[in-house]
């Protein structure tokens, strides 16, 4: 037994010695080492993201992968640093959670970084959204939760992560396309909302599907609609909003970004370190097991999609901000 | 419950690997929690990366050992100087230093250590027999009954202004004020940040509370350096307790851990608020209040038996339901996430073996405490040997490394160093820093869960008195405000002597 203690102690160590000198081949552009710029706190949604993503990309790219915790301002303090203060040769990055990159500075002045200043590399996963509510509430299907809406205006209480946050702004957007009106309650974070649902103190929480799918499974509680484009494999049972009649595709995306101008040869190489990444099974069935919905869309067009995504909700914020900003 | 995994837990955790994890992570969790400005769930942060190699059964085990280790590591320097080693050991200053003072350092610690472990223990005990029972209770609490907690949670303040009512009173609302820096949860708009996005997400309290306590205490040794005397250098008394003590203490430990476990099991809440409830009630509960501030054993038993309960408290929402009832407990959520485990209801039934021998973990992790606690214990004492100015240097530097590592932030360097001059300006004109530290805790939930307590209730009051257990803890409060004012004196004098009399 001993020895198997001292083994995986040393196992990681052993393992990065083993890993750089066989990849040495292929070099990596931008120096041997990455500094991953994390705007959250260590065991949330994007760590996990890294845990899973970084060791597989680190051997795809003979490098090694540093991560710097800079939680603040929902990730605006690492974002900001990504871009007015960090070298632009590669050697560092940030995991870019969209649409709250954008929704920070669009909703508030006093932030100053653009996403211009940014080189979009790839989106890993999108976490898609879903309506949740108790186990045991009177709101079978989607119909009867808008029902009680119409009837009661501005009355039915739904949760979100938070203001500025995907489920807050998908709210506002289910609103804009229904006419309706709902009593909007913002908690911090998926966690948080989930469980005022799960306890009946809120009539539904607009969530994300990995925050929501083991209560789900478990029973706790029940799905009545989700803001994807096709029904999910997950949740064949579960009606897409676009079913219903309401356009709306959103959810949590997390990507990661450098700089703007880095070296090209360096964007190329992570680009193509993402896209071999996601062909490979083995992330692909290590993600599935974590309920994290794969989504990688890389270079020109997770940029494309930053400025759709951008274009949209600044539209939608100039429509409500004066409303919600009493 | 199922028996089969309740032993599988066991045996796993026993076997030598999981062992010496325990140990590691107990000593570790000493070693951080004894210094000022290192807390727990920042080592827990820290540690978190490390554990992602291990096998998930041995890297919670270890990180639950470090929480247990951490959780009574704080009084150490709470006790000996002066300095909260982690923000749940803030209580424990009000009465260890005074005893400290006076030549009883040993029997402070002695009595700390004992707590903690009976505290760690039941709630340990807690946590493996009723999880599922009173991990669905965590449910009950929503916005509208966390709301009338803090509110209960303010009014410690009250009983905390020894002397002057008025600077209590003063350094509470101050705390309360500074709580309301950062972005306002409903609208999203900055309040009080000045266009400074460092600010935006508020002021850490664990900032807040290492410049408050720690640094006025740094200078205060400075100060006194070359005054030669020092009182608590040496242990005179021993640090087992009689059992004489312990047995007088019981009640108190069992009504202080019982508080732990449910301050515990709340989110929102955590070692911090549970300390202050324990020290609050303990000296409710006690007859004699005068010498509480002054060096009661008392007031070192409640919140150390607390904040130590209050692991196993948070742990049962986190492993029954996959909520987490702490910050710290997020972190070992985060870590089952990290390993592939999708945190949930079903942690304790497909996910079984791990859990339960996390839970055995805890257990074992609180024996593992009382014996590497008392050699750790009584070589740290040997730091009131170290001349002041040393000691004083060393709390300054590690002030400094703390505030840094909660964001990796420079910013909150330059904030607690504020917070530091504010504070020794604080205890030069007298006021006490600890009502400024509830209301700074206990700020930020009263205010978000009273925002949404009026979107969930319509912007009418009628949905604190439509929750019974908001309207309970409501009544409690009042009942506890007006305790404090003449009033109640006035209805109380007529009463007791009608009773004396019959």
């Amino acid at each position: 037994m001993p020895a198997r203690t001292i083994m995986q102690w040393l196992a990681p160590a052993v393992l990065a010695v083993a890993i750089a000198p066989v990849t040495q081949a292929a070099e990596y552009a931008g120096g041997d080492e990455i500094t991953v710029l994390q705007g959250f706190k260590p065991g949330g949604g994007s760590d996990a993201l890294a845990q899973l993503v970084q060791p597989r990309l680190s051997e795809i790219l003979g490098i090694n992968f540093v991560n710097e915790y800079m939680p603040g301002a929902t990730g605006a303090v690492a974002w900001t640093r990504l871009a007015k203060q960090s070298p632009n040769d590669g050697s560092v990055i940030s995991i870019t959670n969209t649409p709250m990159l954008m929704t920070n500075y669009i909703m508030n002045d006093a932030i100053s970084y653009d996403t211009d200043e940014m080189t979009p590399i790839a989106n890993v996963v999108t976490d898609p959204g879903i309506v949740v509510v108790n186990a045991d509430s009177e709101y079978q299907t989607i119909e009867n939760l808008l029902d009680a809406a119409k009837q009661n205006p501005g009355t039915v209480t739904i949760g979100n992560s938070g203001v500025g946050g995907d489920d807050f702004f998908t709210t506002i957007l289910l609103e804009q396309a229904s006419g309706l009106s709902f009593k909007r309650v913002p908690f911090q974070g998926d966690g948080p909302s989930a469980t005022a649902a799960m306890g009946g103190k809120i009539d539904a929480s607009f969530n994300n599907l990995g925050n929501v799918y083991s209560q789900i499974e478990s029973g706790n509680l029940r799905a009545l609609a989700v803001f994807a484009e096709e029904r999910l494999d997950t949740l064949p049972d579960v009606p897409t909003m676009k079913e219903k009649g309401f356009d709306i595709v959103a959810g949590s995306s997390r990507g990661y970004s450098a700089p703007a101008g880095i070296p090209v040869e360096a964007r190329q190489q992570l680009i193509e370190a993402f896209q071999t990444l996601a062909k490979d099974p083995d992330f692909q069935a290590q993600a599935e097991q974590r309920a994290m919905n794969l989504d990688v869309v890389t270079g020109d067009d997770y940029r494309a999609m930053i400025d759709q995504m951008e274009e949209r909700f600044r539209g939608v914020w100039d429509e409500v901000k004066d409303d919600v900003a009493q | 419950m199922d028996s089969s995994l309740v032993m599988t837990g066991l045996t796993n955790v026993l076997s030598l690997t999981n062992i010496a994890c325990i140990l590691g992570g107990t000593v570790l969790g000493l070693f951080v929690g004894a210094m000022p400005g290192l807390s727990a769930t920042m080592a827990l942060a820290l540690l978190l990366p490390l554990t992602f190699s291990f096998d998930p059964a041995t890297g919670l085990s270890m990180l639950a050992a470090l929480y247990v280790g951490a959780s009574y590591g704080g009084s150490i320097a709470a006790i000996l100087l002066r300095t909260p080693g982690t923000p749940s050991a803030a209580a424990t200053v009000l009465d260890g230093f005074p005893l400290s003072q006076q030549g009883k350092a040993g029997q402070a610690l002695g009595i700390s250590l004992f707590a903690s472990f009976f505290g760690g223990l039941m709630s340990g005990i807690a946590l493996l027999t009723a999880a599922p029972l009173l991990g669905t209770l965590v449910l009950e609490f929503g916005p509208v009954e966390l709301f009338a907690i803090a509110v209960l949670g303010i009014t410690i303040i009250g009983s905390l202004a020894q002397g002057s009512v008025i600077s209590g009173l003063f350094s509470g609302g101050l705390g309360l004020l500074v709580s309301t820096v950062g972005m306002d949860l409903t609208t999203g708009t900055p309040r009080m940040t000045f266009d400074q996005i460092n600010l935006f997400s508020g002021i850490d309290f664990t900032v807040a509370l290492i410049g408050l306590f720690s640094v006025p205490q740094a200078l205060t040794l400075i100060e006194n350096s070359n005054q030669g005397e020092k009182v608590a250098s040496r242990i005179t008394d021993r640090l087992i307790p009689r059992l004489q003590t312990i047995k007088k203490l019981m009640p108190n430990i069992l009504r202080s851990s019982g508080i732990g476990v449910i301050v515990g099991l709340i989110p929102g809440t955590g070692g911090d608020t549970a300390s202050w409830f324990a020290y609050n009630e303990a000296k409710r509960f006690a007859k004699d209040k005068s010498h509480f501030g002054k060096g009661e054993i008392a007031g070192v038993a409640a919140p150390e038996a607390a904040n130590n309960a209050v692991v196993g408290g948070a742990l049962i929402p986190t492993i029954a339901l996959g909520i987490p009832g702490s910050s710290s407990t997020a972190i070992l959520l985060g870590a089952l996430m990290v390993q592939g485990i999708l945190p949930g209801p079903n942690l304790l039934t497909d996910y079984g073996d791990v859990t339960y021998t996390l839970i055995w973990a805890v257990i074992l992790a609180n024996v593992g405490l009382l014996v590497v606690g008392l050699a750790f214990t009584k070589m740290s004492v040997s730091v009131t040997r170290v001349p002041d100015g040393f000691v004083a240097c060393a709390i300054l530097t590690l002030c400094i490394i703390g505030a840094f590592a909660i964001n990796n932030s420079l910013f909150d360097v330059g904030l607690m160093l504020g917070f530091g001059l504010f504070g020794y300006w604080l205890a030069k004109a007298g006021v006490s820093p600890a009502p400024m530290v509830i209301g700074l805790i206990l700020g930020p939930v009263m205010e978000v869960s009273f925002q949404q307590s009026m979107l969930i209730g319509n912007d009418s009051f009628g949905v604190f008195l439509d929750s019974p257990i908001a309207t309970v803890l409501l009544i409690l409060a009042l009942l506890s405000i007006l305790q404090a004012t003449p009033a109640f004196r006035w209805v109380r004098r007529p009463l007791k002597r009608r009773l004396q009399r019959g």
